[in-house]
């Protein structure tokens, strides 16, 4: 069959839609008729080039729809089932998967770096039959995409696809920053570094896990204006204030419990480990180019004695907490109806990546 | 909001401030560090240098704008942090473990002068209540 997609030809030109010749699901594999497809930071540092992948390849990493095909031996989901597409097709057999961390599975990055499924190979093909890969072992932002049946994970069929869509990787990483890797406790105080895409589900996972201040740092009015909807206590302008002499003035001058960044600068990673108080945790869960390296004090280690670490899609092993996030959903906890408030035809990618990054759009949604 | 609306601002206040100290009991202070201290300053962007002059304690002077190629000493900071740190508000040692000053050059010969430093705080609170928040 034959489907229109985004595909990213050269690192920096605008993505363009191409008719794409999609190869049947193989084994363990599904094909899903895409309803909503989210557009991340993440698909920008692809078309940037800040996120070096094999090229050309279909964008799009965060979707919903339907199953219409399964490959061979694939026993769920069943044709007709509405899914979210995880990015994470972890093996389940690697030391990672083995103890408990599928989010960092070896042979999922390495389908991922490659650009291929785990079962060798993409399926896209282009009008000369020649590959066309495939981000993250997704490649959402197209009219169909086959992916491994185990990042087909079935959801209620009444989520609105572009709500749906989001929690296959802004929520799931976001909220993962905050109630797993940051360990956010009720009553602490978090601080969260970007209010973006992931930034603002960071701040909903905070509320969840009964932070009692969120401190949402963005330059962006429309998304420090979101941070306070969604739950964020106080929301400061980096460009108008010290944004750490802002959460220590915040947190009576000690610091945040939790610092969480969600942008991906390394100013903004060392501002988050400066805002954390001591023994204190900062939480990375921006993306930076793989050769920039983060300044912060060394003094700061022994004498502060914080935690920093990161987290890639929150620690999450989608298929046990994204039910979770549907109870959080429909219990009116976490809000995602209202994050989407605009959808872009595939045509319109370019405009919906300016749509993001002007932060006009909490999160751009394409709607194949 | 910043404290300092602008470089003029923050001149008219800390670099007044900082004119006062060579007249005081506080100057001589300034020449055991031993050399030329740029402070730079951020919101607003700005930059003093204190220069012990030949003359020996108490004299030195304070350029704006300053230009030194090679200070003994540089400090980099918000100036809303600058303002409480002379004031008294502020662990140095704290603030550059969190990066909020920096320093460049032979600091301990600044942090020796740290406890002998309140005196001079106080002297910037009163030179502020004289001021009466004029120029903040």
């Amino acid at each position: 069959m034959t489907v229109r997609a985004v595909v990213l030809r050269e690192y920096g030109e605008p993505v363009r839609v191409e008719r794409l010749r999609l190869l049947p699901p193989g084994p363990g594999e599904v094909r899903v008729r895409i309803a909503a497809s989210g557009v991340c930071h993440t698909d920008l540092h692809v078309v940037t080039g800040d996120l070096p992948l094999p090229l050309p390849m279909v964008l799009g990493h965060e979707g919903a729809g339907v199953v219409e095909a399964v490959g061979p031996g694939v026993t769920t989901p069943a044709v007709g089932q509405t899914v979210v597409v995880s990015w994470m097709p972890s093996c389940g057999e690697c030391f990672w998967c083995a103890t408990g961390r599928p989010d960092l599975c070896e042979r999922a990055a390495y389908a991922a770096a490659r650009g291929i499924l785990p079962g060798g190979g993409t399926r896209w093909l282009d009008q000369q039959g020649e590959p066309v890969y495939q981000f993250s072992a997704a490649g959402t932002m197209a009219e169909a995409a086959v992916v491994p049946a185990a990042c087909a994970l079935p959801v209620p069929a009444d989520v609105p696809p572009t709500s749906a869509a989001l929690l296959g990787c802004s929520v799931l990483t976001g909220t993962g920053a905050a109630l797993r890797t940051g360990r956010v406790r009720p009553g602490e105080q978090v601080a969260v570094f970007g209010a973006g895409g992931v930034g603002l589900q960071v701040i909903q996972g905070a509320r969840i896990a009964g932070a009692t201040r969120i401190i949402a740092v963005d330059r962006l009015p429309e998304r420090r204006a979101m941070a306070l909807r969604l739950g964020a206590t106080d929301a400061v302008d980096p460009s108008e204030v010290d944004p750490v002499l802002a959460v220590l003035d915040l947190t009576g001058g000690r610091g945040a419990d939790c610092a969480i960044e969600a942008v991906g600068t390394p100013e903004t990673i060392a501002a988050a480990f400066n805002s954390a108080r001591r023994g204190g945790r900062a939480v990375v869960v921006g993306v930076c180019p793989p050769a920039a390296d983060v300044c912060i004090n060394a003094f700061a280690l022994p004498s502060q004695g914080k935690t920093i670490t990161g987290c890639w899609y929150g620690e999450s092993d989608p298929a046990r907490d994204l039910p979770d996030l549907v109870e959080h959903y429909r219990a009116g906890r976490l809000r995602l109806d209202e994050l989407v408030t605009r959808r872009f035809a595939l045509e319109e990618a370019q405009a919906a990546f300016a749509a993001m990054t002007s932060g006009a759009s909490p999160r751009a949604v394409l709607v194949p | 909001m910043a404290i300092f609306a602008d470089k003029e601002a923050l001149y008219g206040v800390l670099g007044a401030f900082f004119e006062t100290l060579p007249a005081g009991p506080h100057g001589p202070l300034i020449h055991r560090v031993g050399g030329p201290i740029l402070f730079t300053f951020h919101r607003p962007e700005a930059r003093i240098l204190w220069e012990p002059l030949p003359g020996g304690p108490p004299e030195f002077a304070v350029h704006y704008d300053a230009e030194q190629p090679e200070p003994l000493l540089r400090f980099e900071q918000d100036a809303d942090l600058a303002h409480r740190f002379w004031q008294g508000e502020v662990d140095l040692q704290d603030a550059l473990a969190r990066q909020q000053i920096r320093a460049k050059g032979p600091l301990a010969r600044a942090m020796k002068l740290i406890p002998q430093l309140d005196p001079v705080y106080l002297a910037y609170r009163q030179f502020l209540a004289g001021r009466g928040g004029e120029g903040l």
